[in-house]
């Protein structure tokens, strides 16, 4: 019961972009398509459950005073890593997603859980955090993708389903689309997560 | 967390966790650079099938030539047939100033300088914008044009070519690539007679 009870915060009262508005500049960029939004929320988790693991290991060596230097190290290691496994695996995806996983490395999300909850608790916990917090960025943004992708492309997972002639409102793939997107998206969950609370 | 560090301990420990994030990338880069390499080369030779297609039994050379155009690199591969004769030519060249840099693109030529087709080999331009380049609507204006006759600029600039809606800027970068292509390509005509 424990996990549901995290997993729901993960998703909902403690969802990292709907909730706590971290990680924004990826959110509203790569999510003018759902494969894109998977894509980049895989790759974040992947890197979040790595930096959480190993920070998580170090949490007693790491002097404090150095303690974001060493994080952001560790944080560019496991970027670097994903960058150049999905190059030599998923050529393809890589070509969609390759301008934006440099930019892993700089998303407050990463840093905040390393700070907030990894260099605090045991490697399991964190290793649970990093997943639980990863697939909920990963949710939030195939939702965003998805809802981009329907208005703005008429198509979703890139099946097209109208015709070819039939416009589209592109300014939804835009990127005044995604804050327009994001902010009904953030009443939408919040009301979620204020009737989840409610219902306890 | 420790406290109370000393200033050499801070500083051994940081280099420590650098240098070991060193090795592991030194490691990942060793294991995954022939993958990678292999996969430009099957996307190269995928691109060349794709730019090529309706040319009789052709066969290409497996290292690119290299050649330059306004002081460009242009990279190609010349299709020859059985006795040794060009019958069409993949080119690849630089697109200038697009939306985000440069990027490649292939144009697949007939002998007489027609385009077959076009291809992208990699780029980073706007996705649900600019990606639209590698779509049938737009790249299908380049099908069977040559460098004579046509106006290699888009309507905006009183060309022939249809832009992409809100990614003018990519289709001009496009555009100038591909002319740049058949700038190599007819050098290398010249060259041939």
């Amino acid at each position: 019961m424990k996990l549901l009870d995290k997993t729901k915060k993960a998703f909902f009262s403690e969802n990292p972009v709907t909730a706590l508005l971290l990680g924004l500049c990826p959110t509203l960029a790569v999510t003018s398509s759902a494969e894109n939004g998977i894509g980049m929320g895989l790759s974040t988790t992947f890197v979040l459950i790595g930096s959480n693991v190993v920070i998580s290991l170090l949490k007693n060596i790491i002097p404090s005073k150095v303690r974001i230097p060493a994080f952001i190290v560790v944080i560019a290691t496991f970027v670097t890593i994903v960058d150049m496994g999905l190059q030599a695996t998923m050529y393809d995806l890589h070509k969609t997603l390759g301008l934006f996983i440099p930019l892993i490395v700089v998303n407050c999300i990463i840093l905040g859980r390393a700070e907030a909850f990894a260099s605090k608790n045991s490697v399991m916990d964190s290793f649970w955090d990093g997943l639980l917090m990863g697939l909920s960025f990963t949710f939030t943004l195939f939702i965003l993708g998805a809802i981009r992708e329907v208005l703005g492309s008429g198509a979703i997972l890139g099946y097209k389903f109208i015709a070819d002639t039939t416009p589209t409102i592109l300014l939804f793939v835009l990127a005044p689309g995604a804050f327009i997107t994001l902010g009904f998206m953030l009443v939408g969950m919040n009301k979620i997560s204020k009737a989840l609370q409610g219902g306890k | 967390m420790a406290k109370d560090e000393s200033a050499i301990k801070v500083v051994l420990v940081l280099v420590i966790i650098a240098a070991f994030s060193a090795m592991l990338l030194a490691y990942v880069n060793q294991v995954t650079r022939g993958p990678i390499e292999e996969n430009k080369r099957l996307e190269v030779i995928r691109a060349i099938e794709i730019v090529l297609k309706g040319l009789p039994v052709y066969t290409v050379p497996d290292e690119a030539k290299l050649m330059e155009i306004d002081n460009s690199p242009i990279k190609y591969y010349p299709a020859t047939a059985e006795d040794g004769t060009v019958v069409g030519n993949a080119i690849i060249a630089m697109a200038p100033n697009g939306f985000t840099g440069e990027f490649p693109v292939m144009i697949g030529l007939d002998n007489t300088g027609k385009i077959i087709d076009t291809y992208v080999l990699e780029h980073k331009e706007t996705p649900g914008l600019g990606d639209k380049m590698t779509h049938e609507k737009f790249k299908g204006q380049y099908r069977g044009k040559d460098i004579t006759g046509t106006n290699w600029k888009v309507k905006k600039d009183g060309g022939d070519f249809d832009a992409i809606t809100a990614a003018t800027i990519t289709s001009r970068a496009f555009t100038d690539g591909v002319l740049r292509a058949l700038e190599a390509n007819k050098a290398l005509m010249e060259e041939n007679q």
